[in-house]
């Protein structure tokens, strides 16, 4: 299995600060060409590229950008979600801090397509460094012209905003995300309508995640159809798989979408498992993706392959997790994380999320009985039912596959208890 | 951390372009980041400026872990 460089080509082939070096790499020629075309046409230019969200849903990019575009009122706004917060994944710091530039023209590209005359990135608390970068990187881009007033002798005028997240996990959610933009609790809410629709102070908005971003340069350079030439005919490009857990070379690794399998990933780029144990378990999209057993390792590395194993692609987060540890134990982790994020906004979550903890926490302790695991599928199933958002459809799903892929595991804890 | 002063804080806004709805969370954090903590008049002038409530304001803040009302005490 090789890695195919796109995205991902320029990191650490300029420095950060240095515009000219991008420039020398082929940058700006699809801003250039952006502006030539007119944004009904760009839109029309993704439209046939095929291009879906890298952030988790996997929605198309041009379908919310048309749907923005054609909104009369003004302003309009464009975000791109850098408050990467899913567990493991961390690809979309790599673009960022390595080439920040490809972002910054796909923001612009983006806002020109929409008709937006602000834009933001808004970055994840933790990244302190990034965030720093990005200030200098705005700085910069208003004195090269790039942002401000009549952007490259062009009529297109937009500013960005440089905002750092504050801390929640939730904040990554795209109502939250937006809410936290108005300086309010970062809480999401039902659809429709759409941000597209009603979105940043009630302005027609596009939320859209840094590597959805960074595909927008490459397709506009090359042309939809040489970037279709990339992976297969239902999901074009490369993406950007964040590989961790007991692997023993935890890293972003940049793929033809299809163009290998789980197993591959893991034993060849990945070089096996810590302890060289076999694997047990692997979560495909990130934290909130359900487990695959090791049946499923052949899985190709498609959105529809690994949905039709039972899992989902999500954020392209590839946890492993090697035998000898209990999926008691590895739900217990993950729930560690979850219970603690809710937002508040809706009770299957709410309370779901802190309920299930406890059940799992009593089960770990081998406290706990055989209605414990009846409640956990119960509560389980009725989050991903009727939750508002994202989080609380899918923190459930690992927990609901473990109990079905590792039943013996949670029954040992059960039986361990003395009544 | 820099002391809180108030004309520390009038020129934040000023180098921000003024306070707007726009950039509200984002002064918000300029100004955590800089004095450590966003202080009561702070909250009251960036509400007076942006016209939104005092009370939504004092929300955000008390909803997010990094955001602080006041200068932890020193141990």
């Amino acid at each position: 299995m090789k890695e195919s460089k796109v995205l991902t080509r320029r990191v650490g082939k300029y420095k950060p600060s240095d515009l000219k070096g991008y420039e020398a790499l082929g940058g700006l020629q699809a801003l250039r060409r952006a502006l030539a075309m007119g944004p009904e046409s760009v839109i029309e230019e993704i439209k046939r590229s095929g291009l879906t969200g890298r952030g988790g849903a996997g929605f198309p990019t041009a379908l919310k950008w048309a749907s923005a575009a054609q909104e009369k009122q003004q302003p309009k706004y464009f975000i791109c979600n850098a408050d990467e917060g899913e567990l493991g994944t961390f690809k979309d710091k790599v673009l960022l801090d390595g080439d920040p530039w490809a972002v910054l023209e796909g923001i612009l590209i983006a806002a020109y397509a929409i008709g937006a005359e602000q834009a933001y990135i808004y970055i994840k608390g933790e990244y302190e460094k990034t965030a720093k970068l990005w200030d200098k990187l705005a700085n910069e881009a208003q004195i090269a012209g790039l942002l401000g007033e009549g952007i490259l002798g062009s009529k297109f005028s937009v500013s960005l905003h440089v905002v750092r997240g504050r801390g929640p996990y939730i904040a990554g959610e795209e109502f939250a995300l937006i809410a936290s933009l108005e300086a309010r609790r970062p809480m999401s809410r039902l659809k429709p309508p759409y941000p597209t629709e009603e979105g940043l102070l009630g302005k027609p908005t596009v939320v859209n995640n840094v590597e959805t971003i960074a595909n927008v340069p490459v397709i506009l350079a090359g042309g939809a159809e040489e970037y279709r030439q990339l992976g297969v005919e239902d999901e074009p490009g490369t993406r950007l798989f964040s590989l961790s857990g007991d692997v023993k070379k935890p890293a972003v690794y940049e793929l033809e979408i299809g163009s290998g399998t789980l197993q591959e990933l893991i034993s060849e780029l990945g070089q096996g498992t810590k302890n060289g144990r076999p694997i047990k378990a692997v979560q495909p999209g990130g934290g909130t993706s359900a487990l695959l057993g090791r049946d499923s390792l052949g899985c190709k590395l498609t959105a529809q392959a690994i949905s039709q194993a039972g899992s989902s692609i999500g954020t392209a987060g590839v946890i492993v997790y090697q035998e000898g540890k209990s999926a008691v134990d590895i739900v217990k982790g993950l729930l560690e994380f979850y219970g603690a994020e809710s937002c508040g906004r809706c009770a299957p979550c709410r309370i779901g999320v802190v309920r299930m903890k406890e059940i799992v926490d009593t089960l770990s302790r081998g406290e706990g009985t055989a209605d414990d695991l009846a409640q956990l599928r119960e509560i389980g199933k009725a989050s991903v039912a009727v939750a508002t958002c994202g989080m609380g459809q899918a923190f459930p799903l690992p927990v609901l596959s473990a109990l079905e892929l590792f039943p013996e595991d949670f029954e040992a804890a059960v039986q361990k208890n003395p009544q | 951390m820099a002391k809180f002063k108030m004309q520390t804080y009038q020129n934040l806004v000023k180098d921000s372009g003024g306070a707007t709805k726009e950039n509200l969370f984002s002064l918000l954090g300029k100004v955590q980041d800089k004095f450590g903590c966003v202080p009561r008049e702070v909250v009251r002038d960036l509400a007076a400026k942006t016209r939104v409530a005092e009370a939504r304001i004092y929300g955000a803040l008390t909803s997010y872990g990094d955001f602080k009302i006041e200068l932890e005490p020193e141990s």
